[in-house]
């Protein structure tokens, strides 16, 4: 049943998202998207957290970051002012694509957690018929993959 | 349960859809009472927001009936009568204990999308696309409110549920950009865009002590309106110099604070129209600002330019050597709804802030599209539909 054509619009949508990042213009933003591959790889991804540095505990990190265990190393220090905690991880090795979107959703559920006890849930949401058609799949590629993408 | 989902670019239906489910121990589900049009759904219609996918329920502004509660939900119970805030906002990041709650670093579930065109995401919104979270939206008999705590409001027995539903997104829109931007007593305010948003604005500016508010539109029955319930002078942009007209209105000076409330389809007399329009349907740019380009023109120096109109990326022709030179300040923001929805629903029960006239069109939820219809073309007088689930 599976058409061809659309599972593969699915898949140009996670990769037009991860292209999106490219896009920007030079000197706007924090991505590293000017980075070397090797550089970008090895960069701390950092969520800050609205706790104090004694609150988050590194040997004891929220269950999406601590399932990455001794691939990834984590840094946690106090943020400037009233801004809380800054939660910094990185790969010990280099890491795929793949591997460091799985960092960023990790980080950004253990964000939730902390600040919020639990990570939204979405599905099942009401919806009506969802066409198939080539530029529906695209998005959907997008969607599944809007927790692995972006600038962190 | 029947709900209305965009089909495809400029195409709506009523369908049988699933019902909503509490996901999350802060959800609660409403039994929606009232919802309605805004123009930031016309925006979504028109395929400007191009993260949409055929059968998502739209609708973010609404109210209704508390029938289910998580069970972490403290503050709400069955049958409360509440007005909810457009942006979901989780109540415990910076963003939210700063009072800045569409900024919300929790509630958007697809970051990826918005922090790829922004530099970095935004709050998750009902039924406003899967690039700000992809929650089903309010145009259905049921919908499900996340963090309710934060995001929902008791509604005032003496507020009807005709004048409450517009604390839910056009009132709080507008006391953003009113408050944000910086109004104070004695200001002159200008307001471009005589919609539910910036009709909100204008009286929002006399209740805070402007002393002169003046709405340019083009549609006489919004000036009407504007001039009758936020007591407000008009211009019609289309018949006169907005610039000219505000410098002889303000002793030459220009507007202390500029809020405009049309967004990214303004529409523009002349030349400057048609190049806006070839650019955005080339695809050069996303979005038509004639009425910013406007404001930062005719703003007084060292004055306040405040963008309630939604824009989604990039604009051309900007007159950034104005706004650098005249000393101006820029803001923008989406809602920032629990900051200002218990304020508004205040206001409201003391009759300060009236609202009803905006639903011009009042609908069962089954004839949506033409109601969309009626909105979007402006017919019929229409400011905005309303549907009754
Ligand atoms: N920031 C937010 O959180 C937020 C919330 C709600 C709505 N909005 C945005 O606010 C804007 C207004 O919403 P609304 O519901 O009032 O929409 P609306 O479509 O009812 O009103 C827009 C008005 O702007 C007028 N207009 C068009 N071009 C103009 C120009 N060049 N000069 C002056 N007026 C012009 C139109 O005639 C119309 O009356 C939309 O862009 C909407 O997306 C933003
Ligand atoms: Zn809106
Ligand atoms: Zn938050």
């Amino acid at each position: 049943m599976a058409n061809p054509l659309l599972s593969r619009a699915a898949d140009v949508g996670g990769a037009l998202l991860g292209r999106l990042q490219d896009l920007r213009l030079p000197g706007v933003g924090t991505a590293s998207a000017k980075d070397d591959p090797a550089r970008a790889a090895r960069r701390w991804r950092v969520v800050t957290v609205l706790l104090p540095a004694d609150r988050v505990d590194p040997g004891d990190l929220p269950a999406p970051l601590a399932a990455l265990g001794d691939r990834i190393e984590v840094r946690v220090t106090p943020a400037p002012a009233d801004k809380g905690t800054e939660v910094a991880a990185r790969y010990r090795t280099a890491p795929s694509e793949e591997d460091i979107g799985r960092l960023r959703a990790a980080l950004r559920a253990s964000k939730q957690l902390l600040e919020t006890g639990e990570v939204l849930r979405m599905d099942p949401r009401p919806h009506g018929e969802r066409a198939q058609t080539p530029a529906g799949r695209l998005l959907d590629g997008v969607v599944a993959n809007a927790k692995k993408e972006g600038v962190l | 349960m029947k709900a209305v989902t965009w089909a495809g670019v400029n195409r709506l239906s009523v369908e049988d859809v699933p019902e909503p489910q509490i996901l999350n121990d802060h959800d609660v589900i409403l039994k929606v009472r009232r919802t309605t049009t805004c123009g930031s759904d016309l925006h979504l219609l028109s395929g400007y927001v191009p993260f949409m996918r055929a059968g998502d329920v739209i609708g973010h502004e609404f109210m209704g009936e508390v029938v289910e509660v998580g069970k972490g939900v403290r503050e709400r119970e069955v049958g409360d009568r509440v007005v909810v805030a457009s942006f979901v906002s989780c109540g415990t990041c910076w963003y939210c204990r700063n009072e800045m709650f569409s900024l919300c670093d929790n509630s958007n579930p697809n970051p990826g999308i918005t922090e790829g065109l922004w530099g970095q995401s935004v709050g998750g919104c009902i039924g406003y696309s899967h690039a700000l979270g992809g929650y089903a939206g309010s145009h259905a008999e049921y919908v499900r409110v996340p963090y309710a705590d934060v995001g929902s409001f008791v509604v005032p027995d003496g507020v009807s549920d005709d004048r409450a539903l517009f604390a839910s997104d056009a009132a709080s829109t507008a006391f953003t950009g009113v408050d944000l931007g910086g109004v104070q007593a004695g200001d002159t305010v200008a307001v471009w865009g005589a919609g539910g948003v910036g009709q909100m604005a204008a009286r929002l500016s006399a209740i805070v002590g402007a002393e002169r508010v003046v709405v340019i539109d083009r549609l006489p029955e919004r000036l009407e309106q504007a001039r009758t319930y936020a007591g407000a002078q008009t211009i019609d942009y289309t018949t006169t110099d907005v610039a000219a007209e505000l410098r002889e209105l303000t002793g030459g000076r220009g507007p202390d604070v500029c809020i405009e409330a049309v967004g990214m389809e303004a529409h523009s007399p002349g030349p400057q129209g048609v190049y806006d329009q070839v650019k955005q349907q080339l695809r050069l740019q996303t979005d038509r600002p004639a009425a910013v380009r406007e404001a930062v023109m005719a703003c007084r120096k060292g004055g306040s330019v405040f963008t309630l109109g939604v824009f989604a990326s990039m604009v051309d022709k900007f007159p950034l050597g104005a706004l650098m030179n005249k000393g101006l300040t820029l803001r923008g923001a989406q809602v920032h709804g629990p900051r200002y929805i218990p304020r508004l629903l205040e206001l409201m029960e003391r009759d300060e802030l009236v609202t009803e006239h905006l639903a011009t069109h009042v609908m069962p939820l089954s004839e949506a599209p033409r109601g969309y219809e009626l909105f979007k073309e402006k017919q019929d007088g229409c400011v905005r539909a309303v549907f009754t689930p």
